[in-house]
Protein backbone atom coordinates (compact mmCIF):
# COMPACT_ATOMS: atom_id res chain seq x y z
CA UNK A 1 0.00 0.00 0.00
CA UNK A 2 1.39 3.36 -1.00
CA UNK A 3 1.14 6.45 1.76
CA UNK A 4 -2.13 7.99 -0.65
CA UNK A 5 -4.16 4.99 -0.21
CA UNK A 6 -6.99 4.73 1.89
CA UNK A 7 -7.71 1.30 3.47
CA UNK A 8 -11.70 0.25 4.83
CA UNK A 9 -11.43 -3.44 6.99
CA UNK A 10 -14.32 -5.46 7.58
CA UNK A 11 -13.94 -8.51 9.83
CA UNK A 12 -16.63 -10.73 9.82
CA UNK A 13 -17.97 -14.19 10.64
CA UNK A 14 -16.62 -16.43 7.56
CA UNK A 15 -20.16 -17.25 7.35
CA UNK A 16 -22.77 -17.03 4.18
CA UNK A 17 -24.87 -14.74 6.15
CA UNK A 18 -22.18 -11.61 6.28
CA UNK A 19 -21.75 -11.95 2.11
CA UNK A 20 -24.38 -9.25 1.27
CA UNK A 21 -23.18 -6.98 3.98
CA UNK A 22 -19.84 -6.90 2.75
CA UNK A 23 -21.73 -6.30 -0.79
CA UNK A 24 -23.43 -3.51 0.30
CA UNK A 25 -20.10 -2.03 1.88
CA UNK A 26 -18.42 -2.55 -1.24
CA UNK A 27 -21.30 -1.02 -3.04
CA UNK A 28 -20.96 1.99 -0.87
CA UNK A 29 -17.12 2.51 -1.29
CA UNK A 30 -17.04 2.22 -5.01
CA UNK A 31 -19.86 4.38 -5.99
CA UNK A 32 -17.87 7.27 -3.96
CA UNK A 33 -15.12 6.30 -5.86
CA UNK A 34 -17.12 7.06 -8.97
CA UNK A 35 -17.52 3.37 -10.67
CA UNK A 36 -20.77 3.01 -12.68
CA UNK A 37 -23.59 1.10 -12.33
CA UNK A 38 -22.03 -1.58 -14.57
CA UNK A 39 -18.39 -1.72 -12.85
CA UNK A 40 -20.25 -2.41 -9.50
CA UNK A 41 -22.37 -4.65 -10.32
CA UNK A 42 -19.34 -6.63 -11.96
CA UNK A 43 -17.39 -6.03 -8.73
CA UNK A 44 -19.95 -7.27 -6.55
CA UNK A 45 -20.05 -10.59 -8.07
CA UNK A 46 -16.18 -11.07 -7.56
CA UNK A 47 -15.87 -10.20 -4.49
CA UNK A 48 -18.72 -12.18 -3.26
CA UNK A 49 -17.28 -15.06 -5.13
CA UNK A 50 -14.10 -14.30 -3.06
CA UNK A 51 -15.97 -14.55 0.30
CA UNK A 52 -18.11 -17.53 -0.93
CA UNK A 53 -14.43 -19.13 -1.32
CA UNK A 54 -13.74 -18.02 2.35
CA UNK A 55 -16.80 -19.55 4.04
CA UNK A 56 -16.37 -22.60 2.23
CA UNK A 57 -12.97 -22.79 3.21
CA UNK A 58 -14.14 -22.34 6.61
CA UNK A 59 -17.20 -24.74 6.83
CA UNK A 60 -16.78 -26.92 3.23
CA UNK A 61 -13.66 -28.81 3.10
CA UNK A 62 -14.19 -31.50 5.60
CA UNK A 63 -14.66 -35.08 4.82
CA UNK A 64 -18.36 -36.12 3.90
CA UNK A 65 -19.64 -37.68 7.17
CA UNK A 66 -17.77 -36.20 9.57
CA UNK A 67 -18.02 -32.97 11.74
CA UNK A 68 -16.23 -30.79 12.60
CA UNK A 69 -15.12 -29.97 16.25
CA UNK A 70 -15.92 -26.45 17.57
CA UNK A 71 -13.11 -24.53 17.26
CA UNK A 72 -12.05 -22.19 19.81
CA UNK A 73 -13.38 -19.10 17.73
CA UNK A 74 -15.88 -18.78 14.85
CA UNK A 75 -13.59 -18.47 11.21
CA UNK A 76 -13.52 -14.99 10.30
CA UNK A 77 -13.05 -13.49 6.78
CA UNK A 78 -11.19 -10.23 6.62
CA UNK A 79 -12.04 -8.06 3.58
CA UNK A 80 -9.66 -5.11 3.37
CA UNK A 81 -10.80 -2.24 0.75
CA UNK A 82 -7.74 -0.76 -0.79
CA UNK A 83 -8.66 3.06 -2.50
CA UNK A 84 -6.04 3.70 -4.75
CA UNK A 85 -5.90 7.12 -7.04
CA UNK A 86 -6.90 5.01 -9.63
CA UNK A 87 -8.13 1.59 -9.04
CA UNK A 88 -10.04 -0.35 -6.06
CA UNK A 89 -8.40 -3.19 -4.60
CA UNK A 90 -10.44 -6.12 -2.67
CA UNK A 91 -8.74 -8.17 -0.95
CA UNK A 92 -10.40 -11.22 0.96
CA UNK A 93 -8.27 -13.25 3.62
CA UNK A 94 -9.26 -16.13 5.44
CA UNK A 95 -7.41 -18.80 7.28
CA UNK A 96 -8.94 -22.08 5.79
CA UNK A 97 -7.07 -24.16 3.25
CA UNK A 98 -5.81 -22.72 -0.28
CA UNK A 99 -8.27 -23.91 -2.81
CA UNK A 100 -6.83 -25.30 -6.17
CA UNK A 101 -6.57 -22.09 -8.05
CA UNK A 102 -4.26 -23.43 -11.13
CA UNK A 103 -6.39 -26.01 -12.08
CA UNK A 104 -9.51 -23.58 -12.15
CA UNK A 105 -7.94 -21.02 -14.05
CA UNK A 106 -6.83 -23.63 -16.98
CA UNK A 107 -10.39 -23.09 -17.71
CA UNK A 108 -12.09 -21.04 -20.17
CA UNK A 109 -15.54 -20.11 -20.42
CA UNK A 110 -16.42 -23.29 -18.25
CA UNK A 111 -19.51 -24.29 -19.96
CA UNK A 112 -19.14 -23.53 -23.73
CA UNK A 113 -19.38 -26.20 -26.20
CA UNK A 114 -20.33 -28.96 -24.17
CA UNK A 115 -23.39 -31.41 -23.61
CA UNK A 116 -25.44 -31.10 -20.85
CA UNK A 117 -24.10 -34.20 -19.17
CA UNK A 118 -20.92 -32.56 -19.40
CA UNK A 119 -21.43 -29.80 -17.72
CA UNK A 120 -20.38 -28.75 -14.08
CA UNK A 121 -20.44 -25.85 -11.68
CA UNK A 122 -16.83 -26.36 -10.18
CA UNK A 123 -14.40 -23.57 -10.88
CA UNK A 124 -17.46 -21.03 -11.81
CA UNK A 125 -16.35 -18.64 -9.08
CA UNK A 126 -12.66 -17.76 -10.01
CA UNK A 127 -13.64 -18.03 -13.47
CA UNK A 128 -16.17 -15.27 -12.51
CA UNK A 129 -13.64 -13.35 -10.64
CA UNK A 130 -11.74 -13.22 -13.27
CA UNK A 131 -13.86 -12.52 -16.39
CA UNK A 132 -15.30 -9.50 -14.33
CA UNK A 133 -12.28 -7.82 -12.55
CA UNK A 134 -9.01 -6.23 -13.95
CA UNK A 135 -6.36 -8.24 -12.00
CA UNK A 136 -6.68 -11.36 -9.66
CA UNK A 137 -4.44 -12.66 -7.57
CA UNK A 138 -4.18 -15.89 -5.34
CA UNK A 139 -1.86 -16.09 -2.56
CA UNK A 140 -1.96 -18.71 0.04
CA UNK A 141 0.50 -19.22 3.01
CA UNK A 142 -1.34 -18.94 5.93
CA UNK A 143 -5.02 -19.11 4.88
CA UNK A 144 -5.66 -17.98 1.31
CA UNK A 145 -5.83 -14.53 0.13
CA UNK A 146 -7.32 -13.50 -3.24
CA UNK A 147 -6.71 -9.54 -4.35
CA UNK A 148 -9.09 -8.35 -6.54
CA UNK A 149 -8.52 -5.14 -8.57
CA UNK A 150 -10.64 -2.95 -10.70
CA UNK A 151 -8.97 0.36 -12.72
CA UNK A 152 -10.97 3.49 -12.18
CA UNK A 153 -11.41 5.34 -15.61
CA UNK A 154 -12.67 8.78 -14.76
CA UNK A 155 -14.65 10.95 -17.56
CA UNK A 156 -12.25 13.29 -17.10
CA UNK A 157 -9.96 11.76 -17.97
CA UNK A 158 -11.05 10.27 -21.41
CA UNK A 159 -12.34 13.45 -22.22
CA UNK B 1 -28.28 2.93 -0.16
CA UNK B 2 -30.99 0.07 -1.31
CA UNK B 3 -31.21 -2.90 0.77
CA UNK B 4 -30.70 -6.12 -0.33
CA UNK B 5 -33.61 -8.17 -1.37
CA UNK B 6 -34.43 -10.77 0.70
CA UNK B 7 -34.81 -13.77 -1.42
CA UNK B 8 -38.11 -15.48 -2.14
CA UNK B 9 -39.58 -18.06 -4.36
CA UNK B 10 -43.57 -18.56 -5.63
CA UNK B 11 -44.76 -21.30 -7.39
CA UNK B 12 -47.54 -21.28 -9.71
CA UNK B 13 -48.94 -24.51 -11.60
CA UNK B 14 -51.55 -23.89 -14.95
CA UNK B 15 -51.92 -25.74 -18.07
CA UNK B 16 -49.65 -28.12 -17.07
CA UNK B 17 -46.82 -26.12 -16.47
CA UNK B 18 -44.92 -25.17 -13.39
CA UNK B 19 -43.60 -21.86 -12.95
CA UNK B 20 -41.18 -21.19 -10.32
CA UNK B 21 -41.08 -17.05 -10.00
CA UNK B 22 -37.35 -16.52 -7.97
CA UNK B 23 -36.41 -13.07 -6.62
CA UNK B 24 -33.83 -11.28 -4.73
CA UNK B 25 -30.83 -12.46 -4.30
CA UNK B 26 -29.97 -16.32 -4.88
CA UNK B 27 -26.66 -16.77 -3.21
CA UNK B 28 -24.72 -19.13 -1.52
CA UNK B 29 -26.82 -18.01 1.96
CA UNK B 30 -29.66 -19.12 0.38
CA UNK B 31 -28.43 -21.99 -1.83
CA UNK B 32 -30.16 -25.18 0.47
CA UNK B 33 -33.24 -23.34 0.35
CA UNK B 34 -32.93 -23.36 -2.91
CA UNK B 35 -32.27 -26.76 -3.48
CA UNK B 36 -34.72 -27.88 -1.23
CA UNK B 37 -37.35 -26.01 -2.62
CA UNK B 38 -36.68 -27.14 -6.15
CA UNK B 39 -35.76 -30.61 -5.38
CA UNK B 40 -39.74 -32.08 -5.60
CA UNK B 41 -40.12 -30.04 -8.92
CA UNK B 42 -37.46 -31.59 -10.53
CA UNK B 43 -39.19 -34.87 -10.39
CA UNK B 44 -42.52 -33.80 -11.85
CA UNK B 45 -41.69 -35.06 -15.37
CA UNK B 46 -44.85 -35.13 -16.80
CA UNK B 47 -44.75 -31.20 -16.04
CA UNK B 48 -42.83 -28.59 -18.01
CA UNK B 49 -40.30 -27.11 -15.40
CA UNK B 50 -40.11 -23.40 -15.88
CA UNK B 51 -37.92 -21.02 -13.94
CA UNK B 52 -39.16 -17.43 -13.94
CA UNK B 53 -36.25 -14.66 -13.05
CA UNK B 54 -37.97 -11.28 -14.12
CA UNK B 55 -37.23 -10.16 -10.26
CA UNK B 56 -33.90 -12.38 -9.48
CA UNK B 57 -31.69 -9.16 -8.40
CA UNK B 58 -28.28 -11.19 -8.02
CA UNK B 59 -26.63 -14.70 -8.34
CA UNK B 60 -23.54 -15.91 -7.83
CA UNK B 61 -21.98 -19.83 -8.99
CA UNK B 62 -23.77 -21.80 -5.92
CA UNK B 63 -26.73 -20.09 -7.75
CA UNK B 64 -25.62 -20.66 -11.21
CA UNK B 65 -24.48 -24.46 -9.93
CA UNK B 66 -28.09 -24.98 -9.10
CA UNK B 67 -29.47 -24.26 -12.26
CA UNK B 68 -26.92 -26.36 -13.69
CA UNK B 69 -27.89 -29.20 -11.38
CA UNK B 70 -31.80 -28.58 -12.09
CA UNK B 71 -30.68 -29.04 -15.94
CA UNK B 72 -28.88 -31.62 -15.79
CA UNK B 73 -31.69 -33.95 -13.53
CA UNK B 74 -33.90 -33.01 -16.12
CA UNK B 75 -32.12 -33.63 -19.49
CA UNK B 76 -31.85 -37.16 -17.38
CA UNK B 77 -35.41 -37.77 -16.91
CA UNK B 78 -36.38 -36.13 -20.66
CA UNK B 79 -38.44 -33.60 -19.18
CA UNK B 80 -38.78 -29.96 -20.40
CA UNK B 81 -37.25 -27.31 -18.41
CA UNK B 82 -36.31 -23.48 -19.34
CA UNK B 83 -35.74 -20.40 -17.43
CA UNK B 84 -37.82 -17.09 -18.43
CA UNK B 85 -37.31 -13.59 -18.40
CA UNK B 86 -33.55 -13.29 -17.54
CA UNK B 87 -32.53 -9.45 -16.51
CA UNK B 88 -29.82 -7.83 -18.61
CA UNK B 89 -27.02 -8.11 -15.56
CA UNK B 90 -28.13 -11.90 -14.55
CA UNK B 91 -27.77 -12.68 -18.68
CA UNK B 92 -24.18 -11.17 -18.82
CA UNK B 93 -23.07 -13.70 -16.44
CA UNK B 94 -24.66 -16.48 -17.50
CA UNK B 95 -23.07 -15.31 -21.03
CA UNK B 96 -19.90 -15.49 -19.42
CA UNK B 97 -20.02 -19.20 -18.19
CA UNK B 98 -21.34 -19.61 -21.74
CA UNK B 99 -24.83 -21.91 -19.84
CA UNK B 100 -27.13 -19.32 -21.69
CA UNK B 101 -27.88 -21.59 -24.63
CA UNK B 102 -28.31 -24.37 -21.93
CA UNK B 103 -31.06 -22.83 -20.50
CA UNK B 104 -33.04 -20.80 -22.91
CA UNK B 105 -33.21 -23.83 -25.27
CA UNK B 106 -31.09 -22.17 -27.93
CA UNK B 107 -29.11 -24.48 -30.02
CA UNK B 108 -25.23 -23.99 -29.77
CA UNK B 109 -23.13 -23.36 -32.55
CA UNK B 110 -20.79 -26.29 -33.16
Amino acid sequence: MKATDELVMLQVPASAEYVDLVRVTLYGIAAKMGFSYEEIEDMKVAVSEACNNAVLHAYGNLPSGTTASAPEQAPRMEVRFIKKRDALSIVVKDEGQSFDALAVARQKSPMRGKSVDELHAGGLGLYLMQALMDQVEVHSDAGTEVILTKRLVRSEDTA
Amino acid sequence: MKQPEKFQLRTETREGRCIVYVSGELDLEVATQMRAAMAPLVELRDRELSLNLRDLKYIDSTGIGILVSVLKARNASQAPFSVEAIPPGIRKLFDMTGITPFLTGQKQEQ
